[in-house]
């Protein structure tokens, strides 16, 4: 089945970082949301309803942006997939206007994560992998340890993803990081579950990104004659429960995305032109892309180092700089992955454009649950 | 602080205590095994005939990570690591008795019940990690 696509009327997102304590998560939302009404040319008043996309926000935070931004008394709905919260609510906005409900609406992904979290994040303490000491980074250093012996990938070959994404990130004026990193520097970073580093992580970061999506007749209201980028669809899927002892890198919940975007959309691996990857840990870009099936199973590595997923490669992965240089604010990053998207699309990119780009698919993986591939993951679908 | 003479599996169901065993369960209709146990079966989703059954101790090293940084309250390094064991079953656990460097894939490795902390009436709740087969050291 496939549903109407959104236009985006609008992006914006604030820079990632971290922000002191004072700069309130309802100010960072207020600050995106801000730029992406500018953005759209979007009076408050031309908004049917509000998404937002968070994990420690806390109760009803949708509803305290909203009424710091004017949009208070409207639908607005709080949506939790942890790392997937932002592309959730983009799921949910671009449902909504497929079904007629709405025309004009915002979507909000944020979080405030400095001055709440604090050595890395894990899994909810009622999770049995939480009991026996998994933290999130433990997760991607027992895949790349198993990636290396199954595949002969390098240390090296895992460590360019981030080199890679850091080069990109120097193009991107949002991006938390915006330096080089070189190789040597990846590997000789603190160690923090091995074979992974400290340059192998993302950050703890502050951040809010915003869109608004439309429908044809939202297009009218906010007076767009010449429409934007378009979000053909998201899909969502969540991890099943694996018996018995396969590889570990299997990425069937990957796998399953990939062919629920494909059915929602219409548009086939063929056509994407570049991918928003959710690179939360260097590893997880290489074995996410490969379950997606868009690179060769066993060849993310290889074709890392080779340059085939930099910019002017084959297939430019993260030419923002991704989670390991944009930074990743949990909640905001399917967002601020959709912001990408609607730039890249319009040719707007800058030093970070890939040259033509009509196709491009951002993806996101919340969170783990005990004895399953993966919480929740998101594959959202954009063309010229 | 006195002994407390009952000491119990930290969670109901997950292991037994003499001897340290893991708990899993079983599918009657096609023999999936899993752990922790579950009410379903995840191969063919059976929600009976599902019995409980006790797990091998000993395991073999599928994949291993050495975690140096953690949230607050967890203490590091350790050694964090997925055990296979013979019924086709990972389980996720710690692994002692073994330097950090001398871990490697293929490792044998069996279950030991360890502290888990205490409950709110201060009986010992018991967990489980697992111990190299034979001492290594790097
Ligand atoms: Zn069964």
């Amino acid at each position: 089945m496939t549903l109407a696509p959104a236009h985006v009327a609008g992006a914006g997102m604030i820079r990632f970082g971290k922000y002191p304590a004072d700069v309130t998560l309802e100010r960072m939302a207020v600050g995106a949301a801000r730029a992406a009404l500018l953005d759209a040319g979007a009076d408050l008043t031309q908004i049917d309803a509000c998404y937002v996309g968070h994990v420690f926000g806390g109760p009803v935070a949708g509803q305290r942006i909203a009424a710091q931004l004017g949009l208070d008394g409207l639908p607005v709905s709080n949506h939790e997939n942890y790392c997937a919260s932002g592309a959730t609510a983009l799921r949910e906005a671009w449902v909504a206007l497929a079904a007629g409900l709405h025309d004009v609406v915002l979507i909000v992904g944020v979080e405030k994560m400095t001055d709440r979290v604090a050595g890395g994040v894990r899994p909810d303490p009622g999770d049995l992998d939480a009991a026996v000491g998994y933290v999130m980074a433990a997760g991607h250093g027992l895949s790349a340890r198993r990636y290396m012996a199954d595949h002969g990938a390098t240390r090296e070959q895992i460590a360019a993803v981030a080199v890679k994404n850091h080069a990109h990130s120097v193009h991107n004026p949002f991006a938390q990081y915006q330096r080089p990193v070189s190789i040597e520097e990846v590997l000789n970073a603190r160690p923090i579950a091995e074979p992974l580093g400290l340059l192998d992580c993302s950050p703890i970061s502050d951040g809010a990104a915003a869109m608004v999506l439309c429908t044809p007749a939202g297009l009218r209201r906010l007076g767009l004659v010449a429409p934007g980028p378009r979000m053909l669809g998201c899909a969502l899927v969540s991890g099943s429960v694996r018996p018995g002892t396969g590889d570990v890198n299997e990425e069937d919940v990957s796998r399953r995305a990939a062919e629920e975007a494909w059915k929602l959309t219409g548009i086939g691996p063929e056509d994407i032109d570049l991918v928003e990857m959710h690179d939360c840990f260097t590893i997880a870009e290489i074995v996410r892309m490969e379950g997606l099936g868009l690179i060769p199973r066993g060849a993310g590595a290889a074709w890392t180092a080779a340059g085939e997923t930099s910019l002017g490669g084959r297939l430019p992965v993260n030419p923002s700089g991704g989670l390991l240089s944009r930074g990743h604010p949990v909640g905001a990053t399917g967002v601020a992955q959709a912001c990408e998207l609607t730039w890249q699309l319009r040719g707007t990119a800058g030093g970070r454009q890939v040259e033509g780009a009509r196709v491009g698919l951002s993806y996101c993986k919340g969170g783990t649950v005990n004895g399953t591939d993966g919480g929740s993951v998101t594959t959202l679908v954009m063309s010229k | 602080m006195p002994a407390v003479a009952a000491a119990r599996p930290f969670r109901e169901g997950l292991l037994k205590l003499t001897p340290p065993r893991l708990l899993g369960s079983r599918c009657g209709r096609c023999a999936t095994v899993t752990f922790p146990p579950r009410e379903f079966c995840p191969g063919c989703r059976a929600v009976e005939p599902i019995t409980e059954t006790e797990l091998s101790p000993e395991g073999t090293v599928y994949s291993f990570t050495v975690v140096r940084q953690a949230p607050p309250g967890i203490e590091v390094p350790y050694v964090l690591a997925y055990i296979d064991l013979p019924e086709g079953v990972r389980v996720l656990g710690q692994v002692v008795g073994v330097a950090p460097e001398a871990v490697t894939i293929g490792v044998g490795v069996r279950l030991e019940p360890t502290a888990f902390g205490r409950d709110g009436d201060g009986t010992e709740l018991v967990g489980y990690r697992f111990r190299a087969a034979s001492e290594v050291t790097a």
